[in-house]
């Protein structure tokens, strides 16, 4: 019984079992959304090896935890539904109904309420987490795209890929009360943490926006070249921005890299190879890593932000999406 | 936006249709204020009766192949995009559709649209109704924009500045068909040429795309389509194919389909076809699923009734595009402004991946080709390693240099 496999196996996973309702909690384990495998892979952040594969509604994409973190809500655009993920069992628990295939969504706990962009019915669906009914369905521009609430819960912000616009929704009333005209194809957002200043990225103009959340303008924008990559295939969709403020990631899509940029000045500070495609991006806590999904690698690139250096790609499903971490 | 419907004019008595199929933007709720349009842009839909590449082609009187449509269902989708831009913009956008008995019914019909306020037009037309079309428009504040006609010569010989030519021209598409086999290094091509003006028009253009890219064409073979046992060295893929040369590729060009349809697995070498079968250069398939693609042809196959989107749907849907984004981002209603915005610097996202845009010397839209098998887009060109210094779109059709066009001089 020179090390049988299956023993070796069938032990990791008791372990793995035994284990992870006790590390639910602030576990640091990584969620990776697959939209074409429709799947959730879970992976040690140590280790950097997959140590679950839930299975879940059909295109999975974009991905949240609620505050205590003990669920996590899956948009899933080909069945129409969020799931709901109870993170200690790694059970899907429940199924919120959204409008025609959601894609992002973002969470008001105080209010009970969820705030999906549903992109072949051109709406904002505002959906009460308790008693799982679409409140309210606000129309939109049309492919409605990032979703994102202020931080007093009254103002929800959408892009609208296709009228190169960002919409700015009274959440108690459920109507557009502005817009602002962007570059071309807007996708996601990204709040300076003062509260002033809306960073958008535009995909097919290829640059970041600027808005003051004030006056709702755009008042800059920030365009991006890596070294050896043409123009045409930068295509900025994700950014994250550090809790201090003073740092912004953009990936940038077909381009292969990702953009390290100073909020104050505006300026590009360099660039981090990635893979293809590269989409989802999310910061450690601790902000000392970053995880990049690559869409057309099938793998993510997790970087040391510290040193501006790819660490390691891990394989993970078909056409990564999202990535979320437990802590 | 009071009424969303409304009668399109009836253009007179040239006019054997005039649909009341006028998709005007949909009402949007706008609690803070009632949208009150000040501005209308109005977009004339121009198709002739009967225009036989619409015919159903069928492979005896019960089986049907294809069934193709006027790609006016594109247009819609154009204009419903539109409707939440009503509030911002002050304006709305409504499309009428006109039927004209005959090509030569195009021009008088555009001109009497004019009169009536129309400055925007998608002309369906076939190649003959241009001529007379671009001597009437000269000069005039117009822009008509050809959503479905390949031919090479409305671009180089026609060269009118009042068009622009949404669908690739045929030297954009056998272009890209060419850059696709030759960066799989097929570059010994079989040549299968059917009877018709249509067929040779694509052969040259395949010929001319050939050369470009350094594929050797290795026998050149004209058809006769039927089934007569004397003719069979002209009408039997196997025979036609019977050369001592190898191939890696045949191509066949077939408008009438009768004769491609039969190529496949009939030549007497196993090799693959390309042209008007199997690996076809298009301006869009229903199976292109990147670059927001899968969006649009859901909202076309809800508009449409569940057709599936064609390259003419994709030009039409882009035009309306190009006349919406135009009021969007130069926020004028003068329409030489528009037009300006248009034709000089304005970029546009048509979900082909690389932005398109209005070539100033013949004002083809640049624009990548999807190379589509029936289920698949097995490329899109431009494919990677055919550089361009300014534009990689450019190194499909008459790059600038070459033109015979210079509407730019």
């Amino acid at each position: 019984m020179n090390g049988c496999p299956m023993l070796r196996l069938a032990a990791t996973i008791l372990l793995a079992l035994a284990f992870a309702p006790a590390e639910a909690k602030d576990s640091g384990l990584i969620y990776v959304s697959n939209e074409k495998s429709n799947n959730i892979l879970v992976i040690d952040p140590k280790t950097y090896k997959v140590v679950n594969d839930i299975a879940t509604s059909r295109r999975p994409r974009d991905m949240h935890f609620n505050a205590d973190h003990s669920k996590l809500y899956i948009a899933c655009g080909d069945d129409d539904v969020i799931d709901v993920l109870d993170v200690a069992t790694s059970k899907i628990v429940d199924k919120l109904v959204t409008g025609s295939s959601p894609e992002t969504f973002a969470m008001d706990e105080t209010r009970r309420r969820i705030y999906v962009s549903d992109e072949e019915s051109s709406t904002l669906a505002i959906i009460n987490m308790d008693q799982n009914i679409i409140e309210k369905e606000v129309p939109t521009g049309a492919e409605p795209e990032g979703v994102m609430v202020s931080e007093d819960g009254k103002t929800v912000y959408v892009t609208s890929e296709v009228g190169d616009l960002v919409h700015s929704i009274d959440a108690d009333r459920g109507y557009v009360t502005q817009d602002v005209v962007v570059g071309t194809r807007p996708r996601r957002f990204a709040a300076t943490p003062d509260g002033k200043e809306l960073w958008v990225s535009t995909e097919m103009a290829g640059e970041v926006y600027i808005i003051d959340r004030q006056k709702f303008v755009v008042t800059g924008k920030i365009d991006f070249l890596p070294p050896g990559m043409r123009q045409t295939d930068v295509t900025p969709v994700g950014l994250v921005m550090t809790k201090d403020g003073k740092t912004a990631y953009v990936t940038l899509g077909h381009a292969a890299h990702v953009a390290v940029v100073d909020v104050p000045t505006r300026t590009v500070q360099g660039y981090i190879l990635v893979g293809k495609r590269s989409w989802g991006v999310t910061l450690s806590r601790d902000e000392k890593t970053l995880y990049v999904a690559n869409g057309l690698g099938d793998d993510i690139t997790v970087i040391d932000t510290a040193s501006r250096r790819a660490v390691v790609s891990i394989p993970v499903g078909r056409v990564p999406w999202g990535i979320v971490v437990d802590e | 936006m009071g009424a969303s419907k409304r009668w399109a004019h009836v253009l007179g008595p040239l006019l054997c249709l005039a649909w009341p199929l006028t998709a005007a933007a949909q009402d949007v709720p706008a609690p803070t204020q009632p949208a009150v349009p000040q501005q209308h842009v109005k977009i004339a839909f121009v198709q002739v009766d009967g225009d036989p590449r619409y015919a159903p082609i069928r492979a005896s009187d019960r089986i049907i192949l294809k069934a193709p449509e006027h790609p006016f269902a594109g247009a819609q989708v154009g204009v419903d995009e539109a409707a939440p831009l009503v509030r911002l913009l002050n304006t709305d956008f409504t499309l009428d559709r006109i039927m004209v008995k005959s090509p030569a019914d195009v021009a008088p019909t555009v001109l009497q649209a004019a009169d009536a306020g129309t400055h925007f037009f998608l002309i369906d037309a076939q190649a003959d109704a241009y001529r007379p079309l671009a001597a009437a428009v000269h000069g005039r504040d117009l822009l008509l924009f050809n959503v479905s006609e390949p031919d090479d010569t409305l671009r180089r010989d026609l060269c009118a500045a009042e068009f622009v030519h949404v669908h690739p021209s045929r030297a954009q598409l056998m272009d890209g068909l060419l850059q696709y086999v030759v960066s799989r290094k097929w570059t010994n091509l079989l040549e299968l040429q059917g009877p018709s003006p249509d067929d040779a028009a694509m052969t040259a253009a395949f010929e001319h795309s050939a050369q470009k890219f350094g594929a050797h064409i290795v026998a050149q073979r004209k058809f006769k389509p039927g089934t007569d046992p004397r003719d069979r060295e002209l009408n039997d893929p196997a025979l036609l194919s019977a050369i001592n040369r190898d191939f890696d590729v045949a191509f066949v060009a077939d408008s009438d389909f009768d004769f491609a349809r039969t190529v496949p697995y009939h030549l007497v070498r196993p090799r693959p076809v390309m042209g008007s079968i199997d690996l076809e250069p298009v301006a869009w398939h229903w199976t292109w699923d990147h670059n927001g693609a899968p969006q649009v042809n859901s909202r076309f196959e809800k508009r449409s009734g569940g057709r599936r989107m064609e390259g003419a749907d994709w030009a039409a849907w882009v035009a309306v595009k190009m006349i919406v984004q135009s009021v969007l981002h130069t926020r004028s209603a003068d329409f030489s402004t528009q037009r300006g915005f248009i034709l000089g610097g304005g970029s546009f996202d048509a979900d082909k991946g690389l932005a398109v845009s209005v070539r100033a010397w013949d004002h083809q839209v640049r624009q990548a080709v999807l190379l589509a098998a029936p289920y698949e887009v097995v490329a899109s060109a431009p494919i990677e390693g055919f550089l361009h210094q300014t534009n990689e779109l450019d190194t499909l059709g008459d790059d600038q240099p070459e033109s015979a066009c210079h509407l730019d001089r």
